[in-house]
């Protein structure tokens, strides 16, 4: 298990650019490393709970922290927060979600299901890259894991 | 008793004062006749004791010859004889005047008849003695007297007398005795007269007091009566007259004195004879007059006209009055009163108009059938709305049951008698349900009955008003189909608006972030201008990012739920100043916050409008070292208007009608930043509490914005 790539930060994004821009935050701060990206709420639920053949999956590695777009093609950003609050394995794992709305009826949905953080997408990339980075750190730091 | 009370007392009081008069007369006369008897028994006494003496003389003198002749007889002396011729002349004197004592008493007539014979004859034979005694001297006379032929004549007289005497006794008794009879007859009627007419003048007394009292009573009656009727004139609005006539002409005679409190004018004027034509409208003079001659033919009349008070002013008035004729039908006297009727005038007219005004509304108004239905629901009005909506014309339809206006349905089930039953019972009866045109077909109506009663309280039948409201049906389904997609418009604006939020902000958070890193990554390959412009590329989409922020909440500002309730305006603004001042802490501005404002309105959304316009006058005034801000309420044409002051900028009234609308800017970006969409926000909310917002301002002379919240 130690010899498998420790994923720190997974970031449930499907806008390519705010991807890139985000991966560049990390990058600024040297997390770039530990983040596993997917690019919509299937793939994000895939990563969890879905079959063998992800290739990507690494059965039984938890991310440290999720960041989660709301906007999300096949399955919304909010199902995905459902699903993941639903089961007790991941239920503990800190989501924090991003979004580009301050549409209130989206920040007391997710909340109530159970969100940690919410954090409203700047228009501003440098404010944006430093609350992204700045939240994922804090994550980071909290739920360190033993060992 | 009878006859008395039907005579006047006048005539009572005289008869009996003529009873008591007769009475005293004939007590008077009853002493008259008393002391007159009395007078004419005291004649008697003394005649009776006239005779008396006569006779007593009448003898005295006889035996007094006979002594002289026996003194002449024996001394012969001469004049003895003399006293005998003395006494024979005195003896018929004495017997003539007995004879004229006693002329109404034939027995002593006859008595003295006797007694005239008797004496002659005894002077005869005295005679005779005295012849012989002269013839033969002395000697022979002795014995004619001696012979006693004397003496039996003597005794005769003697006799005679005595009986003369006894009988005059005896008549004086009888006189006297009727005389006193007659005088107890006297006292007794005086006596009794007397007190009869006492008892009169008594009665009379009494009869004469009790009169006076009810006179007296019948007087204080009057004047109480009088009192009263003066009172009741005085208090009566009716002004009463009286006017003597002497052929065609009318002089006032009397006139009530409540002519003073109603028209001003004194009695005396009143009376005056030209006073009451002087003030006769000249507009109703004519015709007034004219109506006189009318009260001549008819003996009554009753007319109104205008008349001018003392203080001026006409009013109208109505005068009835009424002619007198004596027996003999000449016109004596005109009687009338007089009443003020402007007020009752005014209230006809307004009653009258107010009739007229109603039934050329109801007669006029098309769009609701008004009409009334009798006690048992037939038709007996119509009006033209009732005539357009349900096709009848008033010929048609008046006298016929109303239930020709329901579908043959309504009426099996009994729909008209029950709407009239429950029109009596709770006084309105009102329903939305089909009825029926004259033509048959259907239309969708609105029904109120109301049952009209009298003042007893008696049904006096239905009022209807019917309006046709298929058009209003087709339209509300209309609406409400409307409604329905204006609803689903804004659910579709929601998701609009969130797309947007979504959508919008990410391509430009893309154009900022890689801009950015053009600016970092790239830094050393980029001349100053390509450095400039990407800064440029970074501003834009930050002023883009702003509008379509601002944009949202103007969208949400529309469609959030509001909750009414107190809140504390000059609280939510002291929480501004500070978020403001903190904010900004370089700045120093004086905010003036008047306390205790309290208004019913959504916090959050208040919250919003103080925000921008306390945001607005603290941009505006950054350019001023003294800036003030005023937060406060004043009242405006009758309702309470809260106001943001500030002392900045202001702006050109005239483009104050650009100033809510939304992207409507009145300064360059440049000199005060912003996206021209914080008043239109204002101005939703304000209107979304049902209140005005406006602005009042001048170039370089700050900025006041009011609104007030219904």
């Amino acid at each position: 298990m130690s010899l498998a790539p420790e994923v720190e930060i997974l970031l449930v994004e499907d806008d390519p650019n705010d991807v890139e821009l985000t991966l560049r935050a990390f990058r600024a701060r040297n997390l770039a490393n530990q983040v596993f990206v997917a690019r919509d709420g299937a793939e994000a639920l895939a990563f969890f709970f879905g079959e063998e053949t992800h290739p990507l999956r690494d059965i039984g590695v938890m991310p440290r922290v999720v960041l989660l777009d709301l906007k999300l093609p096949k399955v919304d950003g909010l199902e995905v927060l459902r699903r993941l609050k639903a089961d007790p394995r991941t239920r503990s794992l800190p989501v924090v979600v991003l979004t580009s709305s301050q549409e209130e009826p989206d920040i007391a949905a997710a909340y109530r299901l159970g969100a940690n953080s919410y954090i409203v997408k700047p228009v501003d990339f440098e404010s944006f890259a430093r609350a992204v980075s700045e939240v994922g750190l804090y994550w980071l730091l909290l739920n360190e894991q033993p060992g | 008793m009878s006859p008395w009370p039907t005579l006047a007392f006048e005539r009572r009081i005289q008869i009996g004062f003529g009873v008591a008069v007769a009475i005293i007369v004939a007590i008077g006369a009853a002493a008259l006749r008393s002391s007159s008897a009395t007078l004419e028994s005291a004649g008697w006494v003394a005649h009776t004791l006239d005779v008396r003496g006569a006779l007593e003389r009448a003898v005295a003198i006889a035996i007094g010859a006979e002594s002289d002749v026996r003194g002449y007889e024996i001394s012969g002396d001469s004049a003895f004889l003399g006293e005998y011729d003395a006494a024979r002349t005195d003896l018929n004197r004495l017997l003539s005047r007995l004879r004229e004592l006693t002329a109404d008493n034939p027995t002593q007539q006859r008595r003295l008849d006797s007694l005239e014979a008797l004496i002659p004859q005894r002077i005869e034979l005295l005679r005779q003695i005295l012849e012989a005694h002269r013839r033969h001297r002395i000697a022979g006379a002795a014995g004619v007297m001696s012979t006693g032929r004397v003496k039996p004549f003597m005794d005769e007289i003697r006799g005679l007398v005595a009986r003369m005497e006894d009988e005059e006794t005896r008549l004086l008794a009888a006189r006297s005795a009727t005389m006193r009879a007659r005088a107890d007859e006297t006292r007794l009627a005086v006596l009794g007269g007397t007190l009869l007419a006492l008892v009169l003048a008594l009665a009379a007394g009494v009869l004469v007091k009790r009169e006076l009292g009810r006179r007296q009573l019948a007087e204080e009656t009057l004047r109480a009566a009088q009192g009263r009727f003066r009172q009741v004139l005085a208090s009566n609005t009716a002004v009463i007259y009286a006017n003597k006539v002497a052929g065609e002409t009318f002089s006032p005679s009397w006139i009530s004195e409540n002519v003073t409190r109603i028209t001003g004018y004194g009695t005396d004027e009143a009376l005056q004879t030209s006073w009451w034509i002087d003030h006769l409208h000249p507009d109703d003079r004519s015709r007034v007059l004219a109506e006189m001659g009318a009260l001549v033919k008819k003996e009554e009349l009753a007319t109104e006209y205008r008349f001018r008070f003392k203080d001026g002013t006409y009013h109208w008035v109505h005068d009835e009055a009424r002619l007198i004729r004596d027996a003999e039908g000449q016109a004596l006297e005109v009687f009338g009163s007089w009443v003020d009727s402007t007020e009752r005038r005014r209230a006809e007219a307004a009653l009258r108009e107010s009739e007229e005004r109603f039934r050329l509304l109801v007669g006029t108004v098309r769009d609701y059938a008004i009409y009334m239905l009798d006690p048992n629901g037939r038709v007996v009005s119509w009006n033209r709305g009732a005539e357009q909506i349900k096709g009848y014309s008033a010929e048609e339809i008046v006298g016929r049951h109303f239930s020709c206006f329901y579908p043959p349905e309504a009426v099996a089930a009994g729909a008209p008698e029950h709407a009239l039953a429950m029109a009596a019972e709770k006084g309105r009866f009102e329903e939305e349900n089909w009825r029926l045109r004259k033509d048959g077909s259907r239309f969708w109506a609105d029904v109120v009955i109301t049952a009209v009663r009298d003042e007893e309280g008696k049904l006096f039948g239905f009022a209807k008003v019917t309006r046709d409201l298929t058009e209003r049906k087709r339209t509300n389904e209309l609406l409400r189909r409307h409604t329905a997609q204006l609803e689903a418009a804004n659910v579709e604006l929601d998701a609009f608006a969130y797309s947007v939020s979504h959508d919008l902000r990410a391509p430009l958070r893309s154009i900022d972030g890689f801009s950015q890193a053009l600016l970092e990554d790239y830094a050393g390959r980029l001349d100053a201008a390509g450095q400039d412009y990407l800064q440029r590329v970074r501003a834009a989409t930050q002023r883009m990012a702003t509008l379509i922020d601002d944009l949202l909440d103007l969208s949400r500002v529309t469609r959030s739920e509001m909750t009414i309730a107190p809140v504390d305006l000059s609280e939510l603004a002291r929480e501004l100043a500070t978020e403001l001042t903190s904010g900004d802490p370089e700045r120093h501005v004086e905010i003036v916050i008047t306390p205790d404002v309290a208004v019913r309105a959504d916090r959050g959304l208040l919250r919003v409008v103080l925000h921008n316009l306390m945001g607005n006058a603290w941009k505006f005034t950054g350019k001023r070292s003294d800036a003030r801000i005023e937060v406060g309420v004043v009242a405006a044409d009758g309702e309470r208007a809260y106001y943001v002051r500030d002392n900045g900028a202001g702006f050109d009234m005239a483009y104050a009608s650009k100033l809510f609308g939304a992207f409507q800017r009145l300064h360059r970006v440049t000199e005060f930043p912003g996206t021209g969409v914080g008043l239109a926000t204002v101005q939703r909310i304000i209107h979304r509490h049902g209140g005005r917002v406006w602005a009042e301002s001048a170039v370089g002379r700050g900025a006041t914005f009011y609104f007030t919240l219904s």
